[in-house]
């Protein structure tokens, strides 16, 4: 499962994942690969990527999350990757 | 004597005129790689965003919407024009200017009401020198604008629009096309022109390096929609008409770093013309001179062996 997660200014994240859970603007959303389409309005809070057995985490803002073929697509007013000592 | 001493002076002038103005080329071109990287950097997100609205959007949605009104005839324009803070880079404020002169001379035979909104000190100091009144003047928008400085800049004025008090929004910018080519261009944000399907919204169109994220082409029948469509496209329409402006703020500060590097590099050019045609003077000169003091030499020597 692709993942793209945009700002205004960049492309934030971009590759390819094994599950995503953001903050939708009502409570949090889980998302594993094949997904059915899908869209709805984020909040504010962590999205959490993980792949492999890693796990990183994005502080993002507004904007939407859209799903469609197996593409999940993060386009948010703010983004930014966390640092370690922040997580 | 006193003609070599004053091209000395003038060559030397010359060259240190060509040091600053080199300088200042490279200068520019350092500042527009990375403005460059800022615009293409931005274009997903507005990609993205114009995907999702041209997908969401139906006819019978239209009317729901302040942002999308289409009024009939335009009685309160509000324009935004850019400029850059410093000069030096050619015609590029002039031709900003002049196009924003000329809209709003359009608008105002027209009979339409219009308000000025001036971003950049060289627009504010043209308009204020004429006389005319500015609602409001932005000279702190620097080489690297925020979409936070974006939203400042539109969101009073999409609320105005949609309240009914504004019938168009428009915003004047450098377009930047290339380094070279960075037209003035008349952008109008509001109302809306929705994208549509096929990628086609007017200037977002990727032109020679398209993002590499993939597209996500679907209808919109097949979402899951969470809310309504029509609560999302009440959402991300603000978000693309702030987009639309952050857009333009970035292309025009990479467009001024392209222009003064245009600039200054025909100024360096000249300079290095100046100089040789100096240079060969003062060496026709000088030459002239020993010519002269050998004869003079010559005479006299002559002169007392006579």
């Amino acid at each position: 499962m692709r993942l793209t997660v945009i700002s205004p200014e960049r492309a934030v994240f971009d590759g390819d994942v094994d599950a995503v859970v953001a903050p939708a603007y009502d409570g949090e959303v889980g998302i594993l690969p094949r997904h059915a389409p899908f869209m709805t309005l984020l909040g504010s809070g962590r999205l959490t990527i993980r792949s492999g057995g890693e796990t990183r985490t994005v502080w993002v803002e507004g904007g939407f999350l859209q799903v469609v073929n197996d593409v999940v697509r993060v386009v948010a007013e703010h983004a930014r990757e966390e640092t370690d000592h922040a997580s | 004597m006193a003609q070599t001493q004053d091209l000395r002076r003038r060559i030397k002038s010359v060259e240190n005129t060509r040091q600053i103005t080199k300088t200042m080329e490279m200068v520019a071109t350092s500042k527009l790689k990375r403005a460059r990287q800022r615009v293409v950097a931005a274009r997903p997100y507005a990609e993205a965003l114009a995907e999702v609205l041209a997908d969401l959007h139906g006819a019978e949605l239209v009317e729901q919407f302040p942002l999308l009104r289409q009024p009939q005839s335009l009685r309160r324009v509000a324009v935004i024009a850019i400029t850059s803070n410093r000069g030096l880079c050619g015609s590029f404020n002039a031709n900003l200017i002049r196009e924003t002169r000329d809209r709003i001379a359009e608008l105002e035979d027209a009979g339409t009401a219009v308000e000025l909104h001036q971003i950049g000190r060289k627009g504010i100091a043209y308009f204020r020198f004429t006389g005319r009144a500015m609602a409001s003047a932005r000279p702190d928008i620097g080489d690297r604008p925020t979409p936070e400085q974006a939203d400042e800049l539109v969101t009073p004025l999409m609320e105005r629009f949609a309240a009914g008090e504004l019938d168009a929004v428009e915003v004047v910018f450098a377009r930047f096309v290339s380094p070279l080519s960075t037209p003035a261009t008349l952008l109008p944000v509001l109302p809306i022109r929705p994208p549509t399907r096929g990628g086609k919204d007017g200037r977002m169109e990727g032109r020679k390096q398209r993002s590499n994220v993939p597209s996500a082409r679907h209808s919109t029948a097949n979402y899951i929609l969470r809310p309504s469509a029509k609560d999302l496209l009440s959402a991300i329409l603000p978000l693309y008409v702030r987009n639309q402006l952050f857009r333009a703020l970035v292309e025009t500060a990479a467009s001024e770093q392209g222009a003064r590097r245009t600039a200054m590099k025909s100024a360096t050019d000249n300079a290095g013309e100046m100089i040789d045609t100096l240079r060969r003077t003062y060496n026709r000169a000088r030459q002239a001179q020993i010519t002269q003091e050998i004869a003079e030499i010559v005479g006299g020597a002559e002169a007392q062996a006579g």
